[in-house]
Protein backbone atom coordinates (compact mmCIF):
# COMPACT_ATOMS: atom_id res chain seq x y z
CA UNK A 1 0.00 0.00 0.00
CA UNK A 2 2.76 2.41 0.96
CA UNK A 3 4.67 1.42 -2.16
CA UNK A 4 1.69 2.17 -4.35
CA UNK A 5 1.32 5.58 -2.74
CA UNK A 6 4.97 6.36 -3.33
CA UNK A 7 4.70 5.42 -6.95
CA UNK A 8 1.67 7.60 -7.44
CA UNK A 9 3.47 10.51 -5.80
CA UNK A 10 6.37 10.00 -8.18
CA UNK A 11 4.01 10.18 -11.14
CA UNK A 12 2.38 13.31 -9.80
CA UNK A 13 5.60 15.27 -9.46
CA UNK A 14 6.92 13.88 -12.73
CA UNK A 15 3.90 15.17 -14.57
CA UNK A 16 4.22 18.45 -12.71
CA UNK A 17 7.84 18.82 -13.85
CA UNK A 18 6.95 17.99 -17.44
CA UNK A 19 4.17 20.58 -17.41
CA UNK A 20 6.36 23.35 -16.00
CA UNK A 21 9.17 22.66 -18.46
CA UNK A 22 6.69 22.43 -21.35
CA UNK A 23 5.29 25.80 -20.38
CA UNK A 24 8.76 27.31 -20.52
CA UNK A 25 9.91 25.60 -23.71
CA UNK A 26 6.71 25.40 -25.72
CA UNK A 27 4.50 28.36 -24.78
CA UNK A 28 6.29 30.75 -27.18
CA UNK A 29 5.87 28.21 -29.98
CA UNK A 30 2.22 27.63 -29.14
CA UNK A 31 1.65 31.36 -29.41
CA UNK A 32 3.21 31.48 -32.88
CA UNK A 33 1.23 28.45 -34.04
CA UNK A 34 -2.16 29.84 -32.97
CA UNK A 35 -1.32 33.25 -34.41
CA UNK A 36 -0.64 31.60 -37.74
CA UNK A 37 -4.17 30.14 -37.75
CA UNK A 38 -5.90 33.40 -36.92
CA UNK A 39 -7.58 35.24 -39.78
CA UNK A 40 -5.02 37.90 -40.79
CA UNK A 41 -5.95 41.13 -39.03
CA UNK A 42 -7.66 39.46 -36.08
CA UNK A 43 -4.36 38.80 -34.34
CA UNK A 44 -4.58 42.36 -33.01
CA UNK A 45 -8.10 41.96 -31.62
CA UNK A 46 -8.62 42.37 -27.89
CA UNK A 47 -9.12 40.55 -25.61
CA UNK A 48 -6.35 38.28 -26.80
CA UNK A 49 -7.61 34.89 -27.96
CA UNK A 50 -5.63 31.90 -26.73
CA UNK A 51 -7.65 29.65 -28.92
CA UNK A 52 -8.66 31.29 -32.21
CA UNK A 53 -12.45 31.46 -32.55
CA UNK A 54 -12.17 30.99 -36.29
CA UNK A 55 -9.38 28.82 -37.60
CA UNK A 56 -8.12 30.15 -40.91
CA UNK A 57 -5.54 28.92 -43.37
CA UNK A 58 -5.43 32.25 -45.16
CA UNK A 59 -1.96 33.18 -43.88
CA UNK A 60 -0.52 29.93 -45.18
CA UNK A 61 -1.99 30.74 -48.59
CA UNK A 62 -0.34 34.15 -48.52
CA UNK A 63 3.05 32.93 -47.34
CA UNK A 64 3.18 30.19 -49.97
CA UNK A 65 1.75 32.48 -52.66
CA UNK A 66 3.58 34.52 -55.30
CA UNK A 67 4.16 37.44 -52.91
CA UNK A 68 6.45 35.49 -50.58
CA UNK A 69 7.13 31.98 -51.76
CA UNK A 70 8.61 30.77 -48.47
CA UNK A 71 9.10 27.41 -50.15
CA UNK A 72 11.97 28.94 -52.13
CA UNK A 73 13.82 29.86 -48.98
CA UNK A 74 13.16 26.42 -47.50
CA UNK A 75 14.48 24.80 -50.66
CA UNK A 76 17.58 27.03 -50.64
CA UNK A 77 18.22 26.15 -47.01
CA UNK A 78 17.89 22.45 -47.75
CA UNK A 79 20.33 22.64 -50.65
CA UNK A 80 22.87 24.64 -48.66
CA UNK A 81 22.63 22.57 -45.50
CA UNK A 82 22.78 19.22 -47.32
CA UNK A 83 25.79 20.27 -49.36
CA UNK A 84 27.50 21.65 -46.26
CA UNK A 85 26.81 18.44 -44.36
CA UNK A 86 28.33 16.23 -47.05
CA UNK A 87 31.33 18.49 -47.59
CA UNK A 88 31.97 18.98 -43.89
CA UNK A 89 31.74 15.27 -43.10
CA UNK A 90 34.30 14.44 -45.76
CA UNK A 91 36.76 17.20 -44.85
CA UNK A 92 36.37 16.70 -41.10
CA UNK A 93 36.63 12.95 -41.01
CA UNK A 94 39.81 13.06 -43.09
CA UNK A 95 41.43 15.59 -40.78
CA UNK A 96 40.06 13.86 -37.68
CA UNK A 97 41.53 10.56 -38.91
CA UNK A 98 44.94 12.18 -39.14
CA UNK A 99 44.62 13.59 -35.65
CA UNK A 100 43.19 10.53 -33.96
CA UNK A 101 44.89 7.69 -35.80
CA UNK A 102 47.85 8.51 -38.03
CA UNK A 103 51.47 9.17 -37.22
CA UNK A 104 51.92 12.87 -37.80
CA UNK A 105 54.60 15.15 -36.44
CA UNK A 106 52.49 18.29 -36.14
CA UNK A 107 49.42 16.88 -34.42
CA UNK A 108 49.37 19.30 -31.50
CA UNK A 109 50.05 22.28 -33.74
CA UNK A 110 47.26 21.20 -36.10
CA UNK A 111 44.83 20.74 -33.27
CA UNK A 112 45.62 24.19 -31.90
CA UNK A 113 45.22 25.75 -35.34
CA UNK A 114 41.83 24.08 -35.73
CA UNK A 115 40.56 24.89 -32.26
CA UNK A 116 41.73 28.52 -32.43
CA UNK A 117 39.54 28.97 -35.46
CA UNK A 118 36.61 27.81 -33.36
CA UNK A 119 37.06 30.78 -31.06
CA UNK A 120 36.86 33.38 -33.80
CA UNK A 121 33.68 35.48 -33.57
CA UNK A 122 31.99 35.61 -36.99
CA UNK A 123 32.12 39.42 -36.95
CA UNK A 124 35.92 39.24 -37.31
CA UNK A 125 35.81 37.39 -40.61
CA UNK A 126 32.61 38.73 -42.15
CA UNK A 127 33.90 41.81 -44.02
CA UNK A 128 36.87 40.16 -45.75
CA UNK A 129 34.73 37.08 -46.48
CA UNK A 130 32.19 39.33 -48.15
CA UNK A 131 34.95 40.93 -50.25
CA UNK A 132 36.36 37.50 -51.09
CA UNK A 133 33.02 36.07 -52.15
CA UNK A 134 32.34 39.17 -54.21
CA UNK A 135 35.65 38.78 -56.00
CA UNK A 136 34.86 35.12 -56.66
CA UNK A 137 31.59 36.25 -58.25
CA UNK A 138 29.58 34.19 -55.79
CA UNK A 139 27.44 36.92 -54.22
CA UNK A 140 23.76 35.90 -54.19
CA UNK A 141 24.61 32.31 -55.02
CA UNK A 142 24.21 29.23 -52.89
CA UNK A 143 27.87 28.33 -53.46
CA UNK A 144 28.77 31.57 -51.72
CA UNK A 145 27.10 30.11 -48.63
CA UNK A 146 28.11 26.47 -48.99
CA UNK A 147 31.88 26.95 -49.10
CA UNK A 148 32.27 29.20 -46.03
CA UNK A 149 29.80 27.13 -44.02
CA UNK A 150 31.83 23.98 -44.63
CA UNK A 151 34.83 25.82 -43.22
CA UNK A 152 32.80 27.12 -40.25
CA UNK A 153 32.01 23.52 -39.31
CA UNK A 154 35.65 22.37 -39.32
CA UNK A 155 36.58 23.16 -35.68
CA UNK A 156 33.64 21.43 -34.00
CA UNK A 157 33.26 18.73 -36.68
CA UNK A 158 36.90 17.67 -36.58
CA UNK A 159 36.74 17.64 -32.82
CA UNK A 160 33.68 15.39 -32.74
CA UNK A 161 35.00 12.97 -35.34
CA UNK A 162 38.44 12.78 -33.74
CA UNK A 163 36.84 11.92 -30.40
CA UNK A 164 34.80 9.25 -32.15
CA UNK A 165 37.72 7.75 -34.11
CA UNK A 166 39.84 7.66 -30.96
CA UNK A 167 37.26 5.40 -29.35
CA UNK A 168 37.17 2.84 -32.17
CA UNK A 169 39.07 -0.46 -31.88
CA UNK A 170 42.31 -0.59 -33.86
CA UNK A 171 42.49 -4.26 -34.84
CA UNK A 172 40.55 -4.04 -38.11
CA UNK A 173 42.66 -1.13 -39.20
CA UNK A 174 45.88 -2.98 -38.31
CA UNK A 175 44.70 -5.98 -40.27
CA UNK A 176 44.02 -3.75 -43.28
CA UNK A 177 47.50 -2.26 -42.97
CA UNK A 178 49.13 -5.67 -42.79
CA UNK A 179 47.21 -6.72 -45.86
CA UNK A 180 48.70 -3.73 -47.64
CA UNK A 181 45.52 -1.74 -48.14
CA UNK A 182 46.38 1.73 -49.43
CA UNK A 183 45.64 4.35 -46.75
CA UNK A 184 42.66 5.91 -48.44
CA UNK A 185 40.85 2.62 -48.85
CA UNK A 186 41.60 1.72 -45.23
CA UNK A 187 39.99 4.98 -44.31
CA UNK A 188 37.07 4.67 -46.70
CA UNK A 189 36.26 0.97 -46.41
CA UNK A 190 37.32 0.12 -42.87
CA UNK A 191 37.10 3.24 -40.74
CA UNK A 192 34.15 5.07 -42.24
CA UNK A 193 31.66 2.20 -41.93
CA UNK A 194 32.70 1.71 -38.30
CA UNK A 195 32.27 5.41 -37.63
CA UNK A 196 28.76 5.63 -39.07
CA UNK A 197 27.03 6.55 -35.78
CA UNK A 198 29.58 9.29 -35.09
CA UNK A 199 29.26 10.57 -38.65
CA UNK A 200 25.53 10.69 -38.22
CA UNK A 201 25.75 12.85 -35.07
CA UNK A 202 28.31 15.16 -36.62
CA UNK A 203 26.18 15.33 -39.76
CA UNK A 204 23.01 16.38 -37.97
CA UNK A 205 24.94 19.08 -36.10
CA UNK A 206 26.56 20.35 -39.31
CA UNK A 207 23.14 20.49 -40.96
CA UNK A 208 21.59 22.41 -38.08
CA UNK A 209 24.56 24.76 -37.85
CA UNK A 210 24.34 25.90 -41.44
CA UNK A 211 20.53 25.88 -41.36
CA UNK A 212 20.56 28.55 -38.67
CA UNK A 213 23.58 30.55 -39.89
CA UNK A 214 22.49 34.16 -40.30
CA UNK A 215 25.23 36.77 -40.51
CA UNK A 216 26.86 35.46 -43.67
CA UNK A 217 23.54 34.53 -45.28
CA UNK A 218 22.28 38.07 -44.72
CA UNK A 219 25.44 39.63 -46.09
CA UNK A 220 25.72 37.43 -49.17
CA UNK A 221 22.05 37.61 -50.21
CA UNK A 222 22.18 41.43 -50.54
CA UNK A 223 18.50 41.65 -49.65
CA UNK A 224 17.34 39.84 -52.79
CA UNK A 225 15.36 36.59 -52.64
CA UNK A 226 17.44 34.46 -55.05
CA UNK A 227 19.87 33.12 -52.49
CA UNK A 228 17.92 33.76 -49.31
CA UNK A 229 17.90 30.97 -46.81
CA UNK A 230 15.17 30.54 -44.20
CA UNK A 231 16.65 32.79 -41.48
CA UNK A 232 17.16 35.70 -43.87
CA UNK A 233 13.77 35.24 -45.54
CA UNK A 234 11.88 35.21 -42.23
CA UNK A 235 13.70 38.28 -40.98
CA UNK A 236 13.03 40.14 -44.23
CA UNK A 237 9.31 39.25 -44.13
CA UNK A 238 8.96 40.27 -40.53
CA UNK A 239 10.62 43.61 -41.18
CA UNK A 240 8.73 44.35 -44.37
CA UNK A 241 5.34 43.38 -42.94
CA UNK A 242 5.69 44.41 -39.38
CA UNK A 243 1.97 44.47 -38.73
CA UNK A 244 1.10 41.19 -40.44
CA UNK A 245 1.95 38.84 -37.63
CA UNK A 246 -0.41 36.11 -38.84
CA UNK A 247 1.52 35.93 -42.13
CA UNK A 248 4.90 36.06 -40.44
CA UNK A 249 3.83 33.39 -37.94
CA UNK A 250 2.69 31.09 -40.74
CA UNK A 251 6.12 31.57 -42.35
CA UNK A 252 7.84 30.76 -39.08
CA UNK A 253 5.74 27.62 -38.58
CA UNK A 254 6.40 26.33 -42.09
CA UNK A 255 10.12 27.01 -41.87
CA UNK A 256 10.44 25.38 -38.45
CA UNK A 257 8.42 22.30 -39.22
CA UNK A 258 11.10 20.41 -41.19
CA UNK A 259 13.92 21.00 -38.67
CA UNK A 260 11.84 20.31 -35.59
CA UNK A 261 10.62 17.04 -37.09
CA UNK A 262 14.18 16.17 -38.04
CA UNK A 263 15.57 16.94 -34.61
CA UNK A 264 12.86 14.94 -32.88
CA UNK A 265 13.47 11.94 -35.13
CA UNK A 266 17.24 12.12 -34.71
CA UNK A 267 17.06 13.22 -31.07
CA UNK A 268 19.36 10.47 -29.88
CA UNK A 269 22.14 11.46 -32.25
CA UNK A 270 21.73 15.17 -31.58
CA UNK A 271 22.12 14.61 -27.86
CA UNK A 272 25.08 12.29 -28.42
CA UNK A 273 26.81 14.81 -30.65
CA UNK A 274 26.22 17.77 -28.37
CA UNK A 275 27.24 15.96 -25.20
CA UNK A 276 30.33 14.48 -26.85
CA UNK A 277 31.41 18.02 -27.62
CA UNK A 278 31.05 19.03 -23.99
CA UNK A 279 32.02 15.91 -22.10
CA UNK A 280 34.96 14.59 -24.08
CA UNK A 281 36.85 17.83 -24.02
CA UNK B 1 55.01 -4.96 -48.21
CA UNK B 2 54.37 -4.38 -44.54
CA UNK B 3 56.78 -1.47 -44.40
CA UNK B 4 55.55 0.56 -47.31
CA UNK B 5 52.26 1.85 -45.87
CA UNK B 6 54.04 2.72 -42.63
CA UNK B 7 56.69 4.74 -44.39
CA UNK B 8 54.07 6.72 -46.20
CA UNK B 9 51.96 7.37 -43.16
CA UNK B 10 53.13 10.92 -42.32
CA UNK B 11 52.67 11.90 -45.96
CA UNK B 12 49.17 10.46 -45.98
CA UNK B 13 48.41 12.23 -42.70
CA UNK B 14 49.41 15.52 -44.25
CA UNK B 15 47.35 14.82 -47.35
CA UNK B 16 44.28 14.05 -45.25
CA UNK B 17 44.52 17.16 -43.13
CA UNK B 18 45.20 19.54 -46.01
CA UNK B 19 41.55 20.08 -47.06
CA UNK B 20 40.73 21.24 -43.52
CA UNK B 21 43.75 23.55 -43.53
CA UNK B 22 42.70 25.06 -46.85
CA UNK B 23 39.21 25.71 -45.46
CA UNK B 24 40.59 27.30 -42.32
CA UNK B 25 43.13 29.37 -44.25
CA UNK B 26 40.58 30.74 -46.71
CA UNK B 27 37.67 31.40 -44.37
CA UNK B 28 39.38 32.02 -41.01
CA UNK B 29 43.04 32.93 -41.13
CA UNK B 30 43.09 34.98 -44.32
CA UNK B 31 40.01 37.03 -43.26
CA UNK B 32 41.51 37.62 -39.80
CA UNK B 33 44.70 38.93 -41.40
CA UNK B 34 42.69 41.07 -43.76
CA UNK B 35 40.62 42.49 -40.88
CA UNK B 36 43.83 43.41 -39.06
CA UNK B 37 45.00 45.24 -42.18
CA UNK B 38 41.61 46.94 -42.64
CA UNK B 39 41.76 48.19 -39.08
CA UNK B 40 44.92 50.16 -39.84
CA UNK B 41 43.46 52.15 -42.73
CA UNK B 42 40.87 54.84 -43.18
CA UNK B 43 38.36 52.92 -45.28
CA UNK B 44 35.40 55.18 -45.90
CA UNK B 45 33.07 53.47 -48.38
CA UNK B 46 35.82 51.32 -49.84
CA UNK B 47 37.69 48.10 -49.13
CA UNK B 48 40.58 49.05 -51.39
CA UNK B 49 43.08 49.50 -48.60
CA UNK B 50 46.07 49.72 -50.93
CA UNK B 51 44.87 53.12 -52.09
CA UNK B 52 43.51 54.28 -48.75
CA UNK B 53 45.32 56.46 -46.21
CA UNK B 54 47.23 54.50 -43.56
CA UNK B 55 46.20 55.68 -40.12
CA UNK B 56 48.10 53.31 -37.84
CA UNK B 57 46.26 52.71 -34.60
CA UNK B 58 44.01 55.74 -34.99
CA UNK B 59 40.91 53.61 -35.56
CA UNK B 60 41.50 51.88 -32.24
CA UNK B 61 42.04 55.23 -30.56
CA UNK B 62 38.78 56.47 -32.08
CA UNK B 63 36.95 53.41 -30.85
CA UNK B 64 38.31 53.65 -27.32
CA UNK B 65 37.58 57.36 -27.16
CA UNK B 66 33.96 56.94 -28.19
CA UNK B 67 31.34 56.74 -25.48
CA UNK B 68 29.36 54.29 -27.54
CA UNK B 69 32.17 51.75 -27.39
CA UNK B 70 32.12 51.68 -23.60
CA UNK B 71 28.34 51.46 -23.56
CA UNK B 72 28.26 48.53 -25.96
CA UNK B 73 31.14 46.84 -24.14
CA UNK B 74 29.19 47.26 -20.94
CA UNK B 75 26.06 45.75 -22.41
CA UNK B 76 28.07 42.92 -24.02
CA UNK B 77 29.40 42.02 -20.57
CA UNK B 78 26.05 42.39 -18.78
CA UNK B 79 24.38 40.37 -21.51
CA UNK B 80 26.97 37.59 -21.26
CA UNK B 81 27.18 37.36 -17.49
CA UNK B 82 23.44 37.49 -16.84
CA UNK B 83 22.47 35.21 -19.70
CA UNK B 84 25.11 32.58 -18.91
CA UNK B 85 24.08 32.62 -15.26
CA UNK B 86 20.40 32.14 -16.11
CA UNK B 87 21.02 29.56 -18.83
CA UNK B 88 23.17 27.58 -16.48
CA UNK B 89 20.65 27.35 -13.64
CA UNK B 90 17.61 26.85 -15.87
CA UNK B 91 19.55 24.36 -17.98
CA UNK B 92 20.77 22.45 -14.95
CA UNK B 93 17.29 22.36 -13.42
CA UNK B 94 15.85 20.98 -16.66
CA UNK B 95 18.67 18.45 -17.02
CA UNK B 96 18.17 17.22 -13.46
CA UNK B 97 14.44 17.02 -14.06
CA UNK B 98 15.04 14.50 -16.87
CA UNK B 99 16.71 12.23 -14.31
CA UNK B 100 14.13 12.87 -11.60
CA UNK B 101 10.99 12.01 -13.55
CA UNK B 102 9.67 8.47 -13.91
CA UNK B 103 11.58 6.66 -16.69
CA UNK B 104 8.57 6.56 -18.98
CA UNK B 105 8.43 10.35 -19.23
CA UNK B 106 12.19 10.79 -19.69
CA UNK B 107 12.16 10.63 -23.49
CA UNK B 108 9.24 13.05 -23.80
CA UNK B 109 10.91 15.53 -21.51
CA UNK B 110 14.16 15.39 -23.46
CA UNK B 111 12.24 15.97 -26.69
CA UNK B 112 10.53 19.03 -25.20
CA UNK B 113 13.81 20.46 -23.94
CA UNK B 114 15.57 20.02 -27.25
CA UNK B 115 12.97 21.91 -29.32
CA UNK B 116 14.10 25.51 -28.60
CA UNK B 117 17.62 24.49 -29.62
CA UNK B 118 16.35 23.56 -33.09
CA UNK B 119 15.01 27.05 -33.78
CA UNK B 120 17.51 29.35 -35.51
CA UNK B 121 18.33 32.34 -33.36
CA UNK B 122 17.15 34.91 -35.86
CA UNK B 123 13.77 33.20 -36.16
CA UNK B 124 13.49 33.37 -32.40
CA UNK B 125 14.16 37.06 -32.64
CA UNK B 126 11.15 37.38 -34.96
CA UNK B 127 9.04 35.20 -32.64
CA UNK B 128 9.92 37.17 -29.55
CA UNK B 129 9.21 40.45 -31.26
CA UNK B 130 5.63 39.29 -31.53
CA UNK B 131 5.59 37.78 -28.03
CA UNK B 132 6.75 41.12 -26.64
CA UNK B 133 4.15 43.12 -28.59
CA UNK B 134 2.81 45.67 -26.15
CA UNK B 135 -0.88 45.62 -27.07
CA UNK B 136 -1.59 42.00 -27.84
CA UNK B 137 1.66 40.11 -27.13
CA UNK B 138 1.61 36.95 -25.06
CA UNK B 139 3.99 38.13 -22.34
CA UNK B 140 2.33 41.47 -21.73
CA UNK B 141 -1.16 39.94 -21.80
CA UNK B 142 -0.23 37.23 -19.31
CA UNK B 143 1.35 39.81 -16.99
CA UNK B 144 -1.79 41.95 -17.11
CA UNK B 145 -4.19 39.03 -16.67
CA UNK B 146 -2.30 37.69 -13.66
CA UNK B 147 -2.44 41.17 -12.18
CA UNK B 148 1.34 41.62 -12.01
CA UNK B 149 1.15 44.90 -13.94
CA UNK B 150 -1.65 47.32 -14.66
CA UNK B 151 -0.85 48.01 -18.26
CA UNK B 152 1.42 46.00 -20.56
CA UNK B 153 5.03 47.22 -20.43
CA UNK B 154 6.84 48.58 -23.47
CA UNK B 155 9.27 45.68 -23.58
CA UNK B 156 11.33 46.75 -26.55
CA UNK B 157 10.88 50.53 -26.38
CA UNK B 158 11.74 51.09 -22.73
CA UNK B 159 15.54 51.24 -22.52
CA UNK B 160 15.86 49.21 -19.34
CA UNK B 161 13.24 46.63 -20.18
CA UNK B 162 14.72 46.16 -23.64
CA UNK B 163 17.96 44.87 -22.11
CA UNK B 164 16.08 42.33 -20.01
CA UNK B 165 13.85 41.37 -22.91
CA UNK B 166 16.82 40.60 -25.17
CA UNK B 167 18.53 38.61 -22.46
CA UNK B 168 15.43 36.56 -21.68
CA UNK B 169 14.78 35.74 -25.34
CA UNK B 170 18.40 34.59 -25.68
CA UNK B 171 18.22 32.53 -22.49
CA UNK B 172 15.09 30.79 -23.72
CA UNK B 173 16.99 29.22 -26.58
CA UNK B 174 20.33 28.67 -24.96
CA UNK B 175 19.02 27.07 -21.75
CA UNK B 176 18.08 24.24 -24.06
CA UNK B 177 21.57 23.47 -25.33
CA UNK B 178 23.09 24.10 -21.90
CA UNK B 179 20.70 21.54 -20.51
CA UNK B 180 21.71 18.96 -23.12
CA UNK B 181 25.41 19.53 -22.32
CA UNK B 182 24.76 19.03 -18.63
CA UNK B 183 22.65 15.92 -19.22
CA UNK B 184 25.80 14.36 -20.64
CA UNK B 185 27.63 15.08 -17.40
CA UNK B 186 24.79 13.96 -15.16
CA UNK B 187 24.46 10.69 -17.05
CA UNK B 188 27.95 9.79 -15.85
CA UNK B 189 27.21 10.27 -12.16
CA UNK B 190 26.92 6.72 -10.86
CA UNK B 191 23.57 6.05 -9.15
CA UNK B 192 25.13 4.10 -6.30
CA UNK B 193 26.93 7.19 -4.98
CA UNK B 194 23.81 9.30 -4.61
CA UNK B 195 21.89 6.26 -3.37
CA UNK B 196 24.50 5.60 -0.70
CA UNK B 197 24.29 9.20 0.44
CA UNK B 198 20.52 8.90 0.53
CA UNK B 199 20.82 5.85 2.78
CA UNK B 200 23.21 7.79 5.00
CA UNK B 201 20.49 10.38 5.39
CA UNK B 202 22.03 13.19 3.33
CA UNK B 203 19.46 15.77 2.32
CA UNK B 204 18.79 16.35 -1.38
CA UNK B 205 20.48 19.74 -1.26
CA UNK B 206 23.59 18.28 0.36
CA UNK B 207 23.71 15.43 -2.14
CA UNK B 208 23.56 17.99 -4.91
CA UNK B 209 26.41 20.19 -3.64
CA UNK B 210 28.67 17.48 -2.21
CA UNK B 211 28.27 14.71 -4.76
CA UNK B 212 26.66 15.77 -8.00
CA UNK B 213 28.35 19.14 -8.52
CA UNK B 214 31.95 17.98 -7.86
CA UNK B 215 31.44 14.97 -10.11
CA UNK B 216 30.14 16.97 -13.06
CA UNK B 217 32.54 19.87 -12.51
CA UNK B 218 34.52 19.22 -15.72
CA UNK B 219 31.31 19.25 -17.75
CA UNK B 220 30.13 22.39 -15.98
CA UNK B 221 33.34 24.23 -16.78
CA UNK B 222 33.37 23.22 -20.42
CA UNK B 223 29.71 24.16 -20.71
CA UNK B 224 30.36 27.56 -19.18
CA UNK B 225 33.29 28.10 -21.54
CA UNK B 226 31.20 27.31 -24.61
CA UNK B 227 28.22 29.31 -23.42
CA UNK B 228 30.23 32.39 -22.45
CA UNK B 229 32.07 32.35 -25.75
CA UNK B 230 28.76 32.14 -27.57
CA UNK B 231 27.21 34.95 -25.51
CA UNK B 232 30.17 37.30 -26.03
CA UNK B 233 29.78 37.04 -29.77
CA UNK B 234 25.96 37.05 -29.88
CA UNK B 235 24.67 38.93 -32.86
CA UNK B 236 21.51 37.43 -34.38
CA UNK B 237 19.17 37.91 -31.46
CA UNK B 238 20.10 41.56 -31.07
CA UNK B 239 20.07 42.35 -34.77
CA UNK B 240 16.65 40.75 -35.17
CA UNK B 241 14.91 41.71 -31.95
CA UNK B 242 15.92 45.29 -31.19
CA UNK B 243 18.42 46.20 -33.89
CA UNK B 244 20.49 47.58 -31.03
CA UNK B 245 17.69 49.92 -29.94
CA UNK B 246 16.01 51.76 -28.42
CA UNK B 247 18.67 54.26 -29.44
CA UNK B 248 21.83 52.21 -28.98
CA UNK B 249 20.80 50.75 -25.65
CA UNK B 250 21.08 47.07 -26.54
CA UNK B 251 23.97 47.37 -28.97
CA UNK B 252 26.69 44.75 -28.38
CA UNK B 253 30.19 44.86 -29.86
CA UNK B 254 29.31 42.49 -32.71
CA UNK B 255 26.13 44.28 -33.73
CA UNK B 256 27.88 47.63 -33.56
CA UNK B 257 30.77 46.41 -35.69
CA UNK B 258 28.29 45.06 -38.23
CA UNK B 259 26.69 48.52 -38.44
CA UNK B 260 30.06 50.08 -39.09
CA UNK B 261 30.69 47.62 -41.89
CA UNK B 262 27.42 47.51 -43.72
CA UNK B 263 25.42 50.59 -42.66
CA UNK B 264 28.08 53.29 -42.25
CA UNK B 265 30.46 51.43 -44.62
CA UNK B 266 33.47 52.30 -42.49
CA UNK B 267 35.51 49.10 -42.77
CA UNK B 268 38.44 50.48 -40.79
CA UNK B 269 36.45 51.33 -37.68
CA UNK B 270 34.30 48.20 -38.00
CA UNK B 271 37.44 46.05 -38.11
CA UNK B 272 38.78 47.71 -34.99
CA UNK B 273 35.52 46.92 -33.18
CA UNK B 274 35.54 43.33 -34.43
CA UNK B 275 39.12 42.73 -33.32
CA UNK B 276 38.45 44.11 -29.87
CA UNK B 277 35.58 41.61 -29.59
CA UNK B 278 37.96 38.88 -30.70
CA UNK B 279 40.58 39.77 -28.08
CA UNK B 280 37.88 39.73 -25.42
CA UNK B 281 36.66 36.27 -26.43
CA UNK B 282 40.20 34.90 -26.68
CA UNK B 283 41.30 36.29 -23.34
CA UNK B 284 38.30 34.82 -21.62
CA UNK B 285 38.69 31.44 -23.31
CA UNK B 286 42.33 31.18 -22.32
CA UNK B 287 41.52 32.15 -18.76
CA UNK B 288 38.88 29.46 -18.63
CA UNK B 289 41.05 26.81 -20.25
CA UNK B 290 43.72 27.43 -17.66
CA UNK B 291 41.13 26.95 -14.96
CA UNK B 292 39.76 23.79 -16.55
CA UNK B 293 43.10 22.05 -17.07
CA UNK B 294 43.54 20.42 -13.64
CA UNK B 295 40.04 18.98 -13.88
CA UNK B 296 40.81 17.50 -17.26
CA UNK B 297 43.85 15.66 -16.01
CA UNK B 298 41.74 14.28 -13.24
CA UNK B 299 39.33 12.83 -15.77
CA UNK B 300 41.80 10.98 -17.93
Amino acid sequence: MRLLGKKRLQWVYSIGLVLVISLFCLAPLYWIVITSFKTPGTEFRKPVEYWPSDLSLESYGVILGPQFRIQNAIKNSFIVSSAVTLGALLVNSLSAYTIARLRFKYKIESLILIQLAGMVPPIVTIAPTFVLIRSMGLLQTLWGLILPNIAYNIPIGTWLMAAYFAGLPTDLEDAAKVDGYPPFSTFWRVIMPLAAPGLFSAGVLAFMGSWGEFMLALTISLGLPDAQTVPVAILTFSQRHELQWAWVSAGIVLSLLPVIVMVLIFQKWVIKGLTAGAVKY
Amino acid sequence: MRLRPNLREPAVALLFIIPAFIGLAVFFYYPIGQTVIFSLFDLDHTTDWMNAPFVGLNNYADVIRSRQFWLSLRFTLIFSIVSVFLQFWIGLAMAMATFAVVPRLRGVLRAIIIIPWAIPQIIQAAMWKWLYNTDVGLIGDVLVRTGLVDSPPLFLADPRLAMGAVIFAYVWKTASVTSIFLMGGLAMVPDHLTDAAKVDGARAWMRFWRITVPLIMPTILVTLLFRTRDALRAFDIIYGLTGGGPGTQTEVLSSFAYKFYFTFVEYGLGSAYALITFVLVMALSLLYLKRIQPHLRFRS
